[in-house]
């Protein structure tokens, strides 16, 4: 928005009209830019609303949640339409009956509203259900039908339709809605908590214009593979969390993991990774929809994922990348050490012990020691040392500092004991 | 690796001690070895930051023992695992509290919430650390806790030298690499650590001290402040159909006027009937009976319930009369021998109620079948069960599966995440 240029300003005239100099002081202060900023909380919404699930934002009143709607629906350049869940009717949700002539013949049918009207006859729109925990329940029973089947009345919303609802947090509801297990499984629940940075440099002038993911569509069959094995593998290993009804006062109402939300896991997973969004963006999205405690642990086993093969590290030790950061690295080796466990030959234990080396040259030593103890301790008879462990004494001596450490501090605590 | 300057940090013995670190705390390896550390002058002994940087002074690595830095190094971790950083801003916003006086309390607090079980069994503590017992204060509580019980002054003066970085309490350093810097974790990667740490000490509990154990239970699922449960269980309760505000067909809607021939529902409110059954067997103290019964009045009159509309009734092993709670104060209890709450359900199901609360220390026979209305139960916990001389092999029934159960006096204001 441009300033306001001076001549525009009733400054000068004493006997400007009060709305004109009004008008002018709102014109100033709508005066503001916009600066690009990383916002994962948004990424994240949008990731959702463009995989097509149901999207529920748990945040306090007077949050920000609308302005980030109106940003997303910019974005995905979709019409918005905001509907204040809590001034509504059961009937504006469910369809008015109207008597025709003769019901008997006809039926009763259940009229819709103007804006869901508009919605299916521009066939797209972000419909932004507002205030959903404070509406009386026989109103929230008619929405959650709207979300869930899109009906309105005689009416069904078009394919082209997403739809987002906001409630407030239990702690904050006055009416204490929450939502029943079944209904709580078929939305991705996400946080929405301002930023307090942003907040003061937007009221200083200067808003964050989040840069939104785009689909790469050169992606998507590569993005769809991996999100299958991500949640193939994960369930495999994990049977027990395929379904886990929530237990627990302090559960209720959120984010379980069923079939259900299993699915819109992967789903959320192949969007992430075809937009090549960062893990935190997928880190919400997941806890959202299965919990934080399935998510956390498809998460973790998305990190090994990421590790290198074992087997691969054993066939070339020479060009190896081994991962900067330390429990990292040490998962690696302890990979590595057992993968030659499994199927010990001559060669792919000299290949470890190589492996090794490389690792105690490039990062910290301590994180060999005991991978390197388990090492040694796979070898056969007729295996001769390798002229690698030389350059491992630094390791030796260091596991012998700590051995020595540890026998002093037997003593002593021992003695306090 | 090794640094022979004058001066420089003696990475050797700062990997040894982290090794002996992790060999006498080894569900803490991952989270050791993931610590990435920065040689810093300005720091006086070891710091961390919220990204997982420790810094590390070399002249405190020269002038200390190994097994003594290696329970520095559980210290520094401790403080990142249990999140002190990010529970020091929320106390911080939730007191007003400002300055570097008041983030040094914080880090003396979560110091004491460390250093109370976090050595021995392998490791020397440090001869200046901050125990509670130093300060005067009893051990195993959290650090919020202890921040409400003491205050810079006299005798303190000499821990001001103390400081163990911002990931202990929230204010950044100026030595600090920042969110910008090289080799910080992201909060997804923090969060994957604490869950692997918390599952290793889950998947082998012996190993782990009681305050470990603790933690991990809790880091991921924070138990809610019993107040927020409980008020949210009795306001799902009231509102629930039948009572509270919603729609009927007793009467015609105000829009009916413009629509003839159409039948539209009207909303009526309805207030719910409560009757609340306090369990004054001679085992539940007065205080928390107290504070509970206030609870629920308070949520009672919130949600719309008149207060001729609540009442209370005290039941021992026999029911006594039912009275209105038309005082704020004056309820008058009476009781104190054994318990038998089924009598205390039939009197009170006989004033036909919407909801009925039931404070109670569980000791007692339930109902066999579900009643006839919403059921929410205020449970005071109780160490180790009741025991029965005449009976080793008792247990008291614990409530039913049909009733809302929140546990009442247990982690109010806690809060590990």
């Amino acid at each position: 928005m441009p300033s306001c240029p001076s001549d525009t300003l009733p400054a000068g005239r004493p006997d400007a009209p009060q709305l004109a100099v009004a008008g002018a002081l709102l014109t100033l202060l709508r005066d503001t830019t916009t600066e690009p900023r990383a916002d994962i909380q948004l990424e994240a919404l949008t990731l959702a609303v463009a995989a097509d699930l149901p999207v529920l934002l748990w945040g306090e009143p007077g949050i920000g949640k609308t302005a980030a709607l109106t940003q997303l629906a910019t974005a995905l350049d979709l019409p918005l339409t905001t509907v204040i869940a809590s001034v509504h009717e059961p009937s504006d949700f469910s369809g008015l009956p109207v008597v025709g002539d003769d019901p008997a013949v006809q039926g009763v049918p259940m009229a819709p509203p103007d804006w869901a009207v508009r919605l299916v006859r521009a066939g797209r729109g972000l419909l932004f259900l507002d205030e959903l925990s404070t509406a009386p329940p026989a109103v929230q029973a008619a929405l959650l039908r709207l979300v869930l089947e899109r009906r309105i009345g005689a009416l069904r919303l078009p394919p082209g339709v997403r739809i987002v609802a906001a409630a407030n947090p239990r702690s904050s509801a006055a009416d204490g809605w929450e939502l029943s297990p079944p209904l709580a499984n078929r939305f991705v629940h996400l946080q929405w908590a301002h930023d307090h940075d942003v907040v003061v440099r937007g009221l200083g002038g200067t808003w964050p214009r989040a840069t939104l993911p785009a689909l790469d569509p050169e992606r998507l069959p590569e993005a769809v593979a991996f999100a299958r094995r991500v949640v193939c593998e994960f369930l495999v290993a994990r049977p027990g969390l395929v379904h886990r009804l929530p237990n627990g006062e302090s559960r209720r109402g959120g984010a379980w993991p069923s079939p259900r939300s299993w699915e819109a896991t992967l789903r959320l997973i192949a969007f992430a990774t075809a937009a090549g969004s960062s893990r935190d963006v997928l880190s919400l999205l997941v806890r959202g929809t299965v919990g934080d405690g399935p998510g956390l642990e498809l998460l973790a086993s998305l990190d090994r994922m990421d590790l290198p093969d074992p087997e691969m590290l054993l066939a070339d030790p020479a060009g190896a990348g081994l991962p900067e950061r330390g429990d990292l690295r040490q998962a690696v080796l302890d990979g590595v050490v057992a993968a030659v466990r499994r199927r010990p030959e001559r060669a792919r234990w000299d290949a470890a012990w190589a492996l090794l080396v490389r690792a105690m040259e490039t990062g910290a030593p301590d994180v060999v020691v005991v991978p390197a103890t388990t090492l040694a301790s796979l070898r056969r008879e007729d295996w001769a040392v390798p002229a690698a462990i030389e350059q491992l004494a630094g390791a030796v001596s260091l596991s012998r500092r700590a051995d020595e450490a540890a026998r002093r501090a037997a003593r002593t605590t021992g003695a306090r004991r | 690796m090794t640094a022979e300057a004058p001066g420089a940090l003696d990475l050797g013995k700062l990997f040894a001690a982290r090794l002996h670190a992790a060999r006498v705390r080894p569900y803490l390896a991952t989270a050791l070895f993931a610590l990435r550390p920065v040689e810093s002058r300005e720091v006086p002994t070891m710091g961390v930051d919220r990204y997982w940087r420790c810094y590390v002074s070399p002249a405190f690595v020269d002038r200390t023992p190994v097994a003594e830095l290696a329970a520095v190094w559980v210290h520094e971790v401790a403080h990142l695992l249990r999140d002190h950083h990010g529970r020091s801003d929320r106390y911080a916003r939730e007191h007003r509290l400002t300055g570097p006086g008041e983030r040094l309390r914080m880090n003396i607090a979560a110091d004491c919430e460390i250093n109370d079980d976090v050595y021995g069994e392998g490791l020397a503590r440090p001869e200046d650390c901050v125990t509670p017992h130093r300060l005067g204060l009893s051990e195993g509580e959290l650090m919020e806790d202890y921040l409400r019980q003491f205050r810079l002054g006299p005798g303190l003066e000499r821990l001001a030298w103390l400081d163990c970085g911002s990931g202990a309490d929230g204010l950044d350093r100026g030595w600090e690499l920042g969110p910008d810097g090289a080799h910080g974790l992201s909060e997804q990667e923090r969060d994957a650590i604490r869950f692997r740490v918390a599952q290793g000490i889950r998947g082998a509990p012996g190993s782990a001290p009681q305050g470990w154990r603790r933690w991990a239970e809790e880091v991921f699922h924070p138990p809610q402040p019993w107040r927020q449960l409980l008020g949210s269980a009795l306001r799902s309760a009231v509102s629930g159909p039948g009572a509270g505000e919603d729609y009927h067909y007793g009467r015609p809607a105000r829009r009916s006027a413009g629509l003839p021939r159409v039948v539209l529902p009207s909303l009526r409110r309805r207030p719910p009937r409560v009757c609340v059954v306090v369990d004054t067997s001679g085992s539940v103290s007065d205080a928390e009976l107290g504070s509970a019964l206030l609870e629920v009045a308070a949520i009672c009159r919130a949600v719309g319930g008149r207060r001729d509309l609540v009442s209370v009734l005290s039941c021992d092993a026999a029911a006594r009369t039912v009275q209105p709670l038309c005082r704020t104060e004056g309820i008058e209890l009476v009781g104190g021998g054994g318990t038998d709450l089924r009598t205390g359900f039939a009197r009170a199901l006989r004033t036909r109620p919407d909801v009925v609360v039931v404070l109670t220390d569980g000791q007692t026979p339930w109902p066999e079948a579900r009643p006839a209305c919403r059921t929410v139960v205020g449970l005071f916990p109780r160490a180790g069960g009741s025991y029965d001389e005449n009976d080793p092999g008792y247990r008291p029934d614990v409530p039913p599966a049909w009733a809302r159960v929140v546990t009442i006096g247990s982690a109010a204001g806690r809060g590990m995440r």
